[in-house]
């Protein structure tokens, strides 16, 4: 579904992205984890098309994605649930997922008010991430759990083929990771999911596969027992991870 | 076109470059460090012109206006950043619709004040003594004005440049311009430091006002004439930066001159397109820093 | 909602009557004047307000649609021997529909300060095109003896007649606004303002957004140029200058940008605050500061205080 091919960024003499190799089944769950810095953040903006690759491939369902924008990837199915919430503030949750509805159906309509069955998809999206209840609140009065919620709902109400997520869990309580991971196990197989995550029970629960990248590149791939045990995953990260 | 009018050209256009020099580093200076496009930049060398019309009356002297009229628009930006732009700390949009008013605010000050020999009547300041005559240059009379522009703006780029580059004020400038959040929370007062950099822009502009307004006289509608240029200048050129002053005013002065006299139809049209091109090809501008779009 | 839509139609019909039913009034021709101007400057200000308000789009060079739509309007008529109404406001709003096209190509690569400060610019470009191309615009001295349109061959150049013309135009911009905004469209505008790379996370191609919307307040602007030149029976440079944009600005920001009302207060404020003060008064000085203190202490404008005074 999703295939990385060499993929480079440069940043002046770094570095970031050094020749990443990936290939996502369709339907997979696959996390990528690594140190700080490894390039995962630079991987998922270039993925979007939000940075420009200095070198190599992405090809999403066939298409490559290379001379493509981000909106027009986004437009190919691509959604993403980014680290640092990026919402409307002033606009309530449903407005919010009201917005992301609206592009599947087309920005030009200067006529028409959102109508029954856009609000009925708005809803059954707040439902989906547990957020119906505060449809009417606005973005920016929200606690964090629940933004990372509407954060989420933003990205599926778009009905993408595949899914980023960049650190769901990110400044969550326990009860809000517990539930965010019950919401992405149960999405819809039709979906492929990409995941950034420094959580490693999430990851475990979640993944089918793992990548580590290390400075910008895939170190390792496999299964999550395969990198439990693997000795180069374990020196330069997870053995951090548990020693912390 | 003869080369003695190419040459006299060429020397119109280094001295307008000149001129718009000195304007324009006022406002690339205010905005490197506040983030603030000052729209009442024109205003101010607007403002410039008209004291130095007063001065020069009263005293005789365009020296001495050529120096009180800079002090008295550094004062009036010493005033008006503490009172209107600091509290607006932050939102930078608004501080620039501030400017706007302020503009509104002074340049229909000096529209109404012909009780001081200002006024909505056109203007003229006489050249000073010792630089109106014109000097032989390669076979035809050239201005020494002109020439005096030409130096002075010169003079005055590298004065800014050893003050920006080796004095530790400029140290702190180039701080400011970088990261003045960090600066601050390093303990440098940049309240005061904002402050005193909006009063130099604005002695800047004033300045600006003084040497143009022999050549260009007092009228007004003026101070739109200069937003527009500076604006143009630092676009071209590249904000934020001194540097991009004087590539901006170097390409700008010299095409807007040689615009004029061989296609004075287009010349204005010329510029915009020279602009037009830079933000399509080069959004940060020759050699600026700042990303103007995307 | 039903009797939100009541209200504005009584009042709209009450509005529109004015002439009418205020002519025992010794001043009434003067009011009603200076209610066509604020009409006319309402309809301007809403079209501003589209891209202030909505789509966060800051501005500085809408008089080129204003004046441009008035130009449009004068010499086509001129042109082509006619007075007919749909004839010269078509060709207002074609034309600053096309001329925001243009300018609307370049700015909407900008954005925020740099959008506004390329706007100002390219406004000014159009300014020195009114003033150069004496031919055509008649130059420094303006466009004058512009005809009052006629529709149908009825005849509306009598200040009443011409009064209802304006109601009606405002009435229909203010409809159109109003289903615009709060349409889809106007929410991705919204959208676009508040969070634009998220819009186009989500799929939007957000430039010809911005574009669109720059182009539809241009078109909007235009039809106020057209009523304008009707009005005034004289174009001049004058309407596509700076000052005039920022009028307009200042006329979104004083009445509330984003909300509908705002830019019919807006305008009337702005109007008033020109017309009738006394002549001593410098006019330009009191628009100023006044606009200063909004900023600073009023910055959704009189809309945004009047709500915040309802929720306390």
């Amino acid at each position: 579904m999703i295939e990385i091919r060499d993929l480079r960024r440069d940043f002046g003499g770094i570095r970031a992205l050094a020749g990443v190799d990936l290939r996502i089944a369709s339907g997979e769950r696959r996390a990528v984890i690594g140190p700080n810095g490894a390039g995962k953040t630079t991987l998922f903006n270039v993925l979007t098309g939000e940075l420009r690759a200095t070198g190599g491939a992405i090809v999403l369902g066939g298409t490559d994605l290379g001379p493509l924008t981000t909106w027009q990837r986004a437009r190919l199915g691509l959604a993403r649930m980014y680290q640092r919430n990026e919402l409307f503030g002033p606009l309530t949750a449903r407005d919010n997922v009201l917005l992301s509805i609206g592009s599947l159906r087309g920005a030009y309509r200067p006529f028409r008010s959102p109508g029954a069955a856009e609000l009925e998809d708005a809803d059954a999206a707040l439902e989906q991430v547990g957020l119906i209840d505060r449809a009417s609140v606005p973005a920016r009065a929200l606690s964090h759990g629940e933004r990372r919620q509407l954060e989420l709902a933003l990205a599926l109400a778009g009905r993408p083929r595949a899914l980023l997520l960049d650190e769901p869990t990110a400044g969550m309580s326990p009860a809000e990771t517990e539930r965010i991971g019950s919401l992405i196990a149960g999405l819809d197989r039709s979906l492929t999911v990409l995941i950034v995550e420094h959580d490693m029970d999430v990851v475990f629960r979640l993944a089918d596969r793992i990548t580590v990248l290390h400075e910008g590149r895939a170190i390792a791939d496999g299964t999550p027992d395969e990198i439990r045990g693997d000795r180069q995953v374990h020196d330069v990260y997870l053995g951090k991870a548990v020693e912390a | 076109m003869t080369v003695e009018d190419a040459l006299q050209q060429a020397l119109n256009g280094l001295s307008f470059g000149a001129l718009l020099f000195i304007l324009a580093a006022g406002l690339s200076l205010i905005f490197g460090m506040m983030d603030v496009v000052n729209l009442a930049h024109g205003a101010f060398y607007m403002l410039g012109a008209y004291v130095a019309l007063s001065v020069t009356r009263a005293t005789g002297s365009f020296w001495a206006a050529l120096v009180v009229a800079p002090l008295v628009l550094a004062a009036v930006g010493l005033v008006v950043e503490p009172l209107l732009l600091r509290r607006l700390r932050g939102r930078h949009l608004d501080q620039v619709l501030i400017t706007i008013g302020l503009a509104l605010v002074i340049a229909d000050f000096i529209r109404l004040r012909d009780d001081w020999g200002w006024g909505a009547t056109v203007r003229a300041l006489p050249f000073p003594a010792g630089l109106d005559a014109s000097i032989d240059l390669a076979g035809s009379a050239y201005p020494t004005y002109r020439l005096f522009v030409v130096a002075f703006g010169a003079a005055l780029a590298l004065l800014l440049y050893v003050l920006h580059r080796r004095t530790s004020v400029g140290a702190l400038v180039r701080a400011g311009v970088d990261d003045a959040e960090m600066l601050s929370a390093l303990g440098v007062d940049t309240d005061r430091l904002f402050t005193l950099t909006f009063a130099t822009g604005a002695g800047l502009a004033g300045l600006a006002g003084v040497v143009a307004a022999p050549v260009f006289g007092l009228q007004p509608g003026m101070d739109v004439d200069a937003l527009i240029y500076s604006l143009i200048v630092v676009v071209v050129g590249g904000l934020g930066s001194l540097s991009g002053a004087v590539a901006g005013s170097a390409v700008v002065g010299p095409a807007d001159t040689f615009g004029k006299v061989l296609f004075p139809q287009f010349a204005l049209a010329l510029i915009f397109a020279i602009m037009a091109l830079v933000l399509l090809f080069r959004p940060t501008g020759l050699l600026g820093r700042v990303r103007i779009g995307r | 909602m039903r009797i939100r839509v009541a209200i504005v139609l009584v009042a709209w019909i009450a509005l529109a009557t004015f002439p009418q039913w205020s002519s025992a009034w010794e001043s009434s021709r003067y009011v009603a004047g200076i209610i066509r101007q604020v009409l006319i400057f309402a309809i301007f200000a809403s079209s501003l307000n589209l891209l202030v308000g909505y789509a966060g789009l800051p501005s500085l060079g809408h008089a080129a649609f204003f004046g441009g739509g008035a130009y449009a309007a004068a010499i086509v008529a001129q042109r082509l021997g006619t007075d007919e109404l749909l004839v010269s406001m078509g060709a207002a709003i074609a034309g600053a529909a096309l001329l925001a096209l243009l300018v609307g190509y370049f700015a909407v690569r900008a954005v925020g300060i740099f959008f506004l400060m390329l706007t100002l610019a390219l406004a000014q470009m159009v300014f020195a095109l009114a003033f150069q191309a004496t031919d055509l615009t008649g130059g420094s001295n303006g466009f004058s003896g512009v005809h009052r349109p006629a529709l149908f061959g009825l005849d509306l150049s009598a200040a009443n007649d011409l009064y209802l013309l304006v109601s009606v135009a405002s009435l229909l911009v203010g409809l159109l606004v109003w289903r615009v905004t709060t349409s889809t469209y106007g929410r991705a505008l919204v959208g676009v303002r508040e969070n634009e790379r998220r819009m186009r996370a989500l799929g939007y191609d957000t430039r010809t957004l911005k574009l669109s919307a720059f182009v539809l307040a241009g078109a909007l602007a235009g039809i106020a140029g057209a009523l304008s030149a009707y009005e005034f029976r004289f174009v001049s440079p004058n309407d596509v200058a700076l000052g005039t944009s920022v009028t307009g600005f200042v006329m979104v920001l004083i009445g509330g940008a984003g909300s509908l009302l705002g830019p019919i207060l807006g305008a009337a404020v702005v109007l008033l605050i020109e017309r009738v003060l006394p002549s001593e008064l410098p006019a330009q000085t009191v628009l100023g500061i006044v606009f200063i203190v909004f900023v600073v202490f009023a910055r959704q404008g009189i809309v945004g205080a009047l709500r915040r005074v309802a929720r306390a």
